[in-house]
């Protein structure tokens, strides 16, 4: 009995010992709308359409890779082929996010890499409607622009392609002639020597 | 046993009646239901009721391809997701002999075993909770969250990870989380010993879980149980050891067992213990860490595994978490069976706690350590 005693209360005083060192730590706990921590990079949330440098906007071509490898079926992509381009260009892109279970498939499956996460985190809403979100109304404003600087880049490209396939051809049309040449003056290959 | 078992016992004896624990007892974890058959404080019967949880994983599993079915195996269980999350990634790896970079491999193993750790650690809290000590809880969940800020930092999510892709991982980790890693295992091998001064050492603890709730080997054989409750009842059989699997075969560590017999307090020692093997799984990990790529070269574009039946299974922070599945060579598996520990630890229910008290099923349901959303799947 006395022995129970005293290993009853050599527990107790080892528990406390415990929680009296950890008594006077610094609370963990971060105070959130006062104080914030720092987000991780790697921090996932709804898709967002990344600008490209060398497009000036979004780089969608419709192509429906995410709206067919998303497990949610939550993307909706549609788009047109825009009056003398070759590329298209997406004219809708939806996200359910309420659908949405962070997966990254998408990101992945993107052959432009236009996909990327948004950096919000404090999403809120009072139905589920509320989290439909439109990727693409940051870019509406300059879509013609867009698309005017993208066909002329088109253009100058298969402007640059017929010129280069031109320039082959001719080279290969003089190496024919110059063969043909050869083959007539036989010994030829001495005279430049 | 028979007639502890029964669905129906005699109800109209006046001196016994039914109780119904859960669905929304808080001991339960979750929705486990399950109906006691009671005499006074004793239980005669009991019978665990599954299926409040219950999303449909297996039957989704056969109506999407293999690739679509990748955020749903970290849900089947969300205290380690990342477990299930890359166990799901080997076995279609290992359905279509896919190689996985050794540095891939290296990472999942460290991912793996922070998560293992931190599922043990929420467990130790709340079976702790439930029997009434509430400081471990908060201790435990501050210790938890410095883990799920590290796998933050690489998966960008804090408990349902889609971190594994098919021959490797999304994201390559940096000197920071190796920083932070190794700095938290340092932190947390003296942390051990707090809780073992705090837990196991307390008086009441053990009286609370000592010769409680015995689940002995002969039953474990039975209903072919597994994880730590199969290693406290002094069976050291780990799958990381005897079949391993993803590298582990490279690493150094032990299987520990109980010494008791197979009661709540063994339970407790074993992963109490085992989170100290992770650690040294983890330390030897970070100290061979390779270079090289985080992806395999060829990843093929559509996943047809050969047709035919594929089996993988690895050692889940609760026990052998395997993955049935059958492929008739296409897209989308024609069968995909997930065997999930908690349910079998819980089936054993009926033939453990007849005979205990009422207090004890709190401490011995707390002890197999169940995640319902895994039981019902």
């Amino acid at each position: 009995m006395l022995k129970q005693t005293l290993t009853g209360a050599r527990s107790l005083l080892t528990g406390m010992k415990v929680t009296f060192k950890n008594a006077f730590k610094k609370p963990v706990t971060s105070q959130y709308p006062r104080e914030r921590i720092e987000m991780s990079q790697a921090y996932r949330n709804v898709i967002v359409l990344v600008e490209k440098e060398d497009v000036g906007s979004h780089d969608c071509i419709d192509c429906g890779m995410c709206e067919r490898v998303c497990p949610s079926f939550c993307i909706k992509v549609e788009g047109e082929r825009p009056e003398g381009m070759k590329r298209k260009r997406a004219t809708r892109f939806e996200v359910d996010f309420a659908l949405c279970s962070e997966c990254g498939l998408c990101l992945d499956v993107c052959p432009t890499d236009t996909l990327g996460y948004s950096r919000e985190f404090d999403q809120a809403g009072y139905g589920r409607n509320d989290f439909l979100y439109d990727l693409l109304i940051p870019y509406r404003d300059r879509e013609e622009t867009v698309r005017d600087t993208l066909r002329a880049a088109e253009a100058e490209a298969a402007a640059a392609k017929k010129a280069a396939v031109a320039k082959k051809a001719a080279a290969k049309k003089a190496a024919e002639e110059k063969d043909a040449a050869g083959d007539e003056a036989p010994g030829g290959d001495g005279d430049d020597s | 046993m028979a007639e502890t078992m029964e669905l129906v016992p005699d109800a109209t004896d006046p001196k016994t009646y039914y109780l119904n624990m859960g669905p929304q007892h808080p001991s339960t974890h979750g929705v486990l239901r399950i109906r006691l058959h009671l005499e006074g404080e004793r239980i005669l019967g009991a019978d665990p009721i599954i299926g409040y949880g219950h999303r449909a994983h297996e039957k989704m599993a056969e109506n999407r391809d293999y690739l679509q079915f990748l955020p749903n195996s970290s849900r089947v269980d969300y205290l380690s997701g990342m477990i299930y999350n890359l166990a799901y990634c080997q076995a279609i790896e290992h359905a279509i002999e896919l190689d996985v970079p050794e540095r891939a491999e290296v990472i999942r193993i460290i991912c793996g075993e922070l998560n293992r750790i931190s599922s043990h650690l929420l467990w130790l809290g709340t079976f702790v909770l439930d029997l009434g000590g509430f400081t471990p809880f908060l201790y435990g969940f501050d210790d938890r969250e410095k883990i799920l800020d590290i796998l933050d930092s690489i998966t960008g999510s804090r408990l349902t990870y889609c971190y594994g892709r098919f021959g490797g991982v999304t994201m390559d980790v940096d000197d920071e989380f190796l920083r932070r890693t190794s700095d938290f295992c340092d932190y947390f091998k003296r942390r051990l010993g707090e809780f073992d001064e705090l837990v196991t050492d307390n008086v009441i603890y053990q009286q609370r879980t000592k010769d409680v709730g015995v689940i002995s080997s002969d039953l474990i054989q039975d209903y072919a149980l597994s994880g730590p409750v199969l290693r406290a009842a002094g069976v050291a059989h780990d799958v990381r050891k005897t079949e391993p699997y993803g590298g582990y075969d490279r690493f150094d560590f032990d299987v520990p067992v109980g010494q008791r017999g197979g009661d709540c307090f063994d339970r407790h020692t074993v992963r109490m213990e085992e989170m100290r093997q992770s650690l040294r799984i983890i330390d030897q990990a970070l100290a061979c860490l390779p270079d090289g790529p985080i992806m395999a070269a060829k990843v093929p574009k559509r996943i047809r595994p050969p047709a035919g039946d594929h089996y993988f299974a690895v050692e889940s922070a609760r026990g052998h978490f395997g993955m049935f599945i059958t492929s008739d060579g296409t897209d989308i598996p024609v069968r995909h069976k997930l065997r999930t520990p908690s349910f079998v630890n819980v089936s054993t229910m009926p033939v453990v706690l007849p005979g205990t008290m009422l207090a004890d099923t709190v401490a011995i349901l707390g002890s197999i350590d169940i995640v319902v959303p895994e039981i019902d799947r």
